[in-house]
């Protein structure tokens, strides 16, 4: 199954809360087990003092190796880049364990001084600075913006010399941050509010090696970008796009790669293609890393479990499947398995394209109800999710998740819980209100072969085949492809998963009339005015608001049926604490800094 | 035959051509590279596909996609090979030679072992043939055979890493584990040896008593955690492997050629006292420079007393005396095996080819690399073991019933001599063929073993590539194990003959 990795914007560093306020007995919390803390919020505890031991922690987050310090550029955007990087470079915010967005004191703070224009203050803690002892400034975030070939330098569209994953930053702020060179302090403009500013910066990367590198004098590249002379960047582009990628695999001069984080390059080693060990960062002006080493191997999924058992891992995140959650609870005390819910959810999605089986034309809503009634969701998730884990339910949900703090507030607003039993009598009923004749031939469609979604048809198929309905398994290879059956609108009801992103206006090209990934053609006109107001808007209360008119809609029009969310498994070794199971983008290591195991 | 070689050459690369063409064709039509980009709900996810699509061509045609990958790779011909980038925009070129030392790693030391057991099966198997003991090998080579890789591995990993790791931790043998690992290398002792029942139940109780008293012996002193072979077991072991290359020559008929054999033992024993404190850091420089003046040692020393069997002299001076140096060094690899459980605590892994940031000294960075290539070698060398024994047993066979082997005999040809030089070396002409193509074969075929030991080889390359529907990994992967098979195949055929005068025209 195809997991997306997740946007650049998700893709945000980590760290822990200051420890302004740290353990009044600070002589024991040496990293042993002592300073582990229960995630009482989804936020990282406070570690205390903490002063990292000699010991070795190994993880494996999948066998495809990193291979750049910059994982910002279109080519080096993957989870396998971004998992060590979050270790070394470090920005505003962090995920929390329920995808909330935390600030990370360490490195500064932000406030909002205007609603309108939507104004941001942000301010860079004064210790706060790269590992070669630069002090990270604003001249980084500058960097950060060129990067995104904003229309002020000249240098939007076909004549864009960086290679970014994102162009947000200058689409949403046109002017750039309003600052000096070298300066601790800057200032974001927003012409028109954006929902999702608090993740629109990611970890800056440092703006004086490129500078350097491209054979600029200290501060020129600022105040090139600060003039708005994008004819000054070019080889400064150059070296952003190309000159931090390592083709070559091996480690770079380390002066080429200094670390924000509490891990780094310096002195690490990269033993290609297996394994990659990041040492702690000296001059890291946050919390310590607890463990000395941290070392990324490179295994596929299905040799990680035995790797855990034999020690050759010790945090793990391997498929989640029956066989290995049964397989790691066999393995007995010494290591800790936990199950949850990952941000990435199925759902049935109907076609509205004139002339198939559910669209207004034929069958119209009263099909649509019909078929929502028979479909067992319940039953799915209790023979093939509940085996792995056992707290997963129905998902009744589309832009938020079973796990979020919202997720009571938007599911009661929008859904009676109509669908929650499966009714074949009532589906039979709805059936003939619509006119179709029976039996109704549904063509379920997904991306084949996946033996959890053909299970997920065949039962889908031995409940509604009972109201009258005639359910084909089309499961295809092709099923995404360009001109597969899910782009040419050619199935009624398309099975896949969407990956969330963290964005809360990620949803718009899904559910809006002619947007981009919204291939069963739905178009509901108070929807889209919902997601403009949504998406003109930098207002958390706005966007609740906007989410539960449009979750409303989408179940009255049924637009689609959420299923559940993908369950994910973590195993680890008991003696390791800090390791926390949580649903953000970033996965397992998003507090690797605070793993330690105990003496 | 220069003819015939350049014959083949031109043949063969036209079929690596036709291969490429229609493996390019396939990979490119195995899948939507963008099919992850479609599900994702990034905003910028068109930003995304569009970079993608720029970087691997995906709006051209296949075949123009061809072309280009042909334009670089047509470049190997004057040794400037371009093989592109991969999907994520590193160099095919760099991957695929890190990938082809990590394979040869794997496979070069599966192989040998396969072809030395395989070839012993099969001969021992031949000469005893429908005993018991060939009717065993039979059976164990096809349920070896028929092993699904993926499965034995698993076994493996769990037995020979996790139970054996735990085992080391605290290790004893309890007596009946003892008494039955007596018995079973019993059995199999004397079933190789054959003979009549006397024989064999001698053969049986002298090797069950021995190994029942050495495991006893190895538990009482912890030599599981502390071994060596000591001078004793040494010069012991030297003996047998000098009784080998007895029987391979001249057997005890040749006196001098037995005293050449005794001889280099007692210098053997000598040098194995004066060498020690140069083998506590060596190199492997040093290492081979050993080798090289045992080599030469064996050698005088054959050449002088062997009298007119100088040949077979020398080969079993040099025998004895590399296998006396390898014992010897085997001693030294032995006692640091307790320095290595120190430093990997569980010392076999199941993934990887070594312990990453090993900080070891010479021995027991060799332990750190063994120890990682144990389990897979295992399972490669178990599943080609099969057809090795089988094809050189077929061969020998044929070979015993020739009408020279008949004209040997009545001559009054020992049996020894029979075996070993007519009947082995006629016999081992048809396995060059298979070894060499086999070997190109392994190269290229280790694919599963690769994915389940996390050993990122070629086959890793070749799996990631088609997985993400990128060509250029592909074809790197197909270029490499395609010319070598070719090559291979080539020289088996050279070989052939070179090796039988019957063919050499």
């Amino acid at each position: 199954m195809a997991i997306a990795a997740a946007g650049a914007l998700a893709l945000t560093a980590c760290t822990s809360d200051s420890g302004s306020d740290s353990g009044s007995d600070g002589a024991d919390s040496s990293g042993d087990s002592g300073s582990s803390g229960s995630a009482a919020g989804p936020a990282k505890v406070d570690m205390g003092d903490v002063t990292t031991n000699d010991d070795t922690i190994y993880y494996s987050a999948g066998e495809q190796e990193w291979e750049a310090y910059n994982a910002d550029t279109s080519a080096t955007n993957s989870t396998y880049n971004a998992v060590v990087m979050d270790q070394i470079l470090e920005g505003f915010v962090y995920f929390g364990t329920d995808g909330s967005i935390q600030q990370n004191e360490d490195f500064g703070s932000y406030e909002v001084t205007s609603e309108d224009p939507f104004t941001v203050e942000y301010t860079i803690a004064d210790d706060a600075a790269w590992s070669d002892g630069t002090p990270i400034t604003s001249n980084d975030f500058l960097l950060q913006w060129a990067s995104s070939n904003p229309e002020a330098l000249g240098i939007a569209g076909d004549d864009a010399i960086f290679d970014p994953v994102s162009d947000s930053f200058g689409v949403y702020v046109p002017d750039g941050p309003e600052t000096e060179v070298d300066s601790k302090t800057f200032t974001l403009t927003y012409p028109t509010p954006y929902p999702d500013w608090e993740i629109l910066l990611t970890s800056p990367h440092p703006s004086h090696i490129v500078e350097s590198e491209a054979g600029m004098e200290a501060g020129e590249l600022a105040q090139a970008i600060l003039d708005k002379d994008g004819e000054a960047l070019g080889d400064a582009a150059e070296f952003w796009n190309d000159g931090w990628i390592f083709g070559d695999k091996t480690l770079p001069d380390p002066a080429l790669t200094p670390s924000s984080g509490p891990y780094t390059l310096d002195g690490a080693t990269w033993n290609s293609p297996e394994s990659l060990t990041l040492v702690p960062n000296e001059s890291y002006y946050g919390t310590a890393p607890a463990t000395g080493e941290l070392v990324f191997r490179f295994v596929a999924p299905e040799a990680q479990v035995q790797a855990l058992q034999n020690g050759d891992l010790n945090v793990v995140e391997p498929q989640a499947t029956v066989d290995t959650v049964q397989q790691i609870e066999a393995m007995g005390d010494q290591f800790t398995l936990e199950v949850g819910d990952t941000l990435t959810w199925e759902h049935l999605d109907f076609n509205f394209a004139d002339g198939t089986t559910f669209a207004e034309d034929e069958g119209g809503l009263a099909a649509r109800e019909a078929f929502a009634m028979c479909v067992p969701r319940q039953q799915i998730i209790d023979n093939l999710i509940a085996p792995i884990n056992e707290e997963a339910v129905v998902m009744n949900a589309r832009e938020t998740f079973p796990f979020y703090d919202n997720y009571e507030d938007i599911v009661s607003a929008s859904y009676d819980g109509r669908y929650d039993e499966v009714d074949i009598e009532g589906a039979a009923a709805k059936l003939e209100e619509s006119g179709l004749s029976t039996p109704v031939d549904v063509r379920i469609g997904y991306s084949a072969p996946n033996q959890r979604r053909s299970d997920e048809v065949a039962a889908i198929t031995s409940s509604c085949n009972e109201a009258g309905f005639n359910i084909l398994d089309e499961g295809d290879p092709d099923f995404f492809s360009a001109g597969g059956p899910l782009e040419t609108a050619n199935y009624d009801v398309a099975l896949f998963a969407w990956a969330g992103s963290g964005q809360k206006a990620s949803g718009e090209p899904i559910y809006s009339t002619g947007g981009g990934q919204n291939f069963g053609n739905y178009s509901n006109e108070e929807v889209d005015a919902a997601w403009d107001t949504l998406a003109a808007s930098s207002d958390e209360e706005v966007a609740l608001e906007q989410v539960k008119i449009i979750e409303k809609l989408l179940w009255d029009d049924l637009y689609g049926i959420p299923v559940f969310a993908h369950p994910g498994v973590v195993a680890y070794d008991s003696s390791i604490s800090n390791v926390i199971f949580n649903s953000t983008q970033t996965g397992i290591p998003w507090n690797a800094e605070q793993w330690v195991r105990a003496e | 035959m220069l003819q015939f070689v350049l014959r083949r050459i031109a043949i063969s690369a036209l079929v690596l051509w036709a291969g490429s063409v229609l493996l390019y064709f396939l990979v490119v039509n195995s899948g939507d590279p963008l099919d992850e980009l479609r599900q994702s709900q990034a905003t910028n996810r068109e930003q995304q596909m569009a970079a993608l699509t720029e970087r691997m061509n995906l709006d051209e045609p296949w075949y123009v996609r061809y072309g280009m990958w042909l334009g670089g790779a047509s470049k190997c011909l004057i040794l400037a090979c371009d093989l592109g980038v991969d999907r994520g925009g590193s160099d095919v070129n760099t991957a695929i030679v890190a990938a082809m030392g990590s394979s040869l790693r794997l496979v070069t030391l599966a192989t040998v072992i396969a072809i030395v057991l395989g070839v012993a099966m099969g001969v021992l198997s031949a000469i005893r043939q429908y005993t018991a003991f060939d009717y065993t090998v039979t059976f164990v080579a096809f349920v070896f055979f028929s092993l699904p890789v993926f499965w034995a591995a698993v076994l493996l990993k769990q037995y020979g890493a996790i139970e054996f790791n735990n085992w080391i931790a605290d290790p004893s043998v309890s007596l009946v584990t003892t008494l039955l690992i007596a018995i079973f290398f019993g059995l199999f002792a004397s079933a190789i040896a054959g003979g009549d029942t006397r024989r064999r139940g001698l053969t049986f109780g002298i090797t069950a008593v021995i190994l029942f008293a050495f495991i006893t012996i190895f538990d009482a002193i912890d030599w599981w955690v502390q071994p060596a072979l000591g001078p004793g077991l040494v010069l012991l072991l030297s003996a047998i492997a000098m009784s080998f290359f007895l029987m391979l020559t001249t057997g005890l008929r040749d006196k001098k050629v037995l005293i050449t054999g005794g001889v280099t033992l007692a210098v053997g024993l000598v040098v194995y006292f004066v060498i020690q404190p140069v083998l506590e850091e060596p190199n492997w420089w040093l290492i081979l420079a050993l080798a090289a003046s045992t080599i030469v040692v064996g050698g005088v020393l054959g050449y002088f007393i062997g009298g007119f069997e100088k040949r077979a002299a020398m080969t079993v001076g040099i025998g004895t005396a590399l296998s006396f140096g390898f014992y010897t060094f085997f001693d030294k690899l032995l006692t640091n095996w307790g320095g290595y459980l120190d430093i990997a605590g569980r010392p076999i892994s199941t993934i990887g080819s070594g312990t990453p940031n090993f900080g070891g000294n010479f021995y027991e960075t060799i332990w750190d690399w063994s120890t990682q290539l144990l389990l897979p070698t295992i399972v490669l060398t178990i599943i080609s073991l099969a057809s090795y024994s089988r094809y050189t047993r077929g061969s020998m066979l044929e070979t015993l019933q020739q009408d020279y082997m008949r004209t040997a005999r009545s001559k009054g040809v020992s049996e020894r001599v029979l075996n070993t030089r007519h009947a082995l070396r006629n016999a081992l002409i048809p396995i060059t063929t298979i070894v060499a193509f086999d070997f190109a074969n392994l190269i290229g075929g280790a694919v599963v073993t690769e994915r389940v030991f996390g050993w990122t080889g070629m086959g890793a390359l070749f799996q990631a590539g088609l997985d993400a529907v990128d060509p250029n990994p592909v074809m790197a992967f197909y270029l490499v194990t395609g010319t070598a098979a070719v090559v291979m195949n080539m020289l088996a055929d050279i070989a052939y003959a070179s090796l039988d005068p019957r063919i050499r025209r």
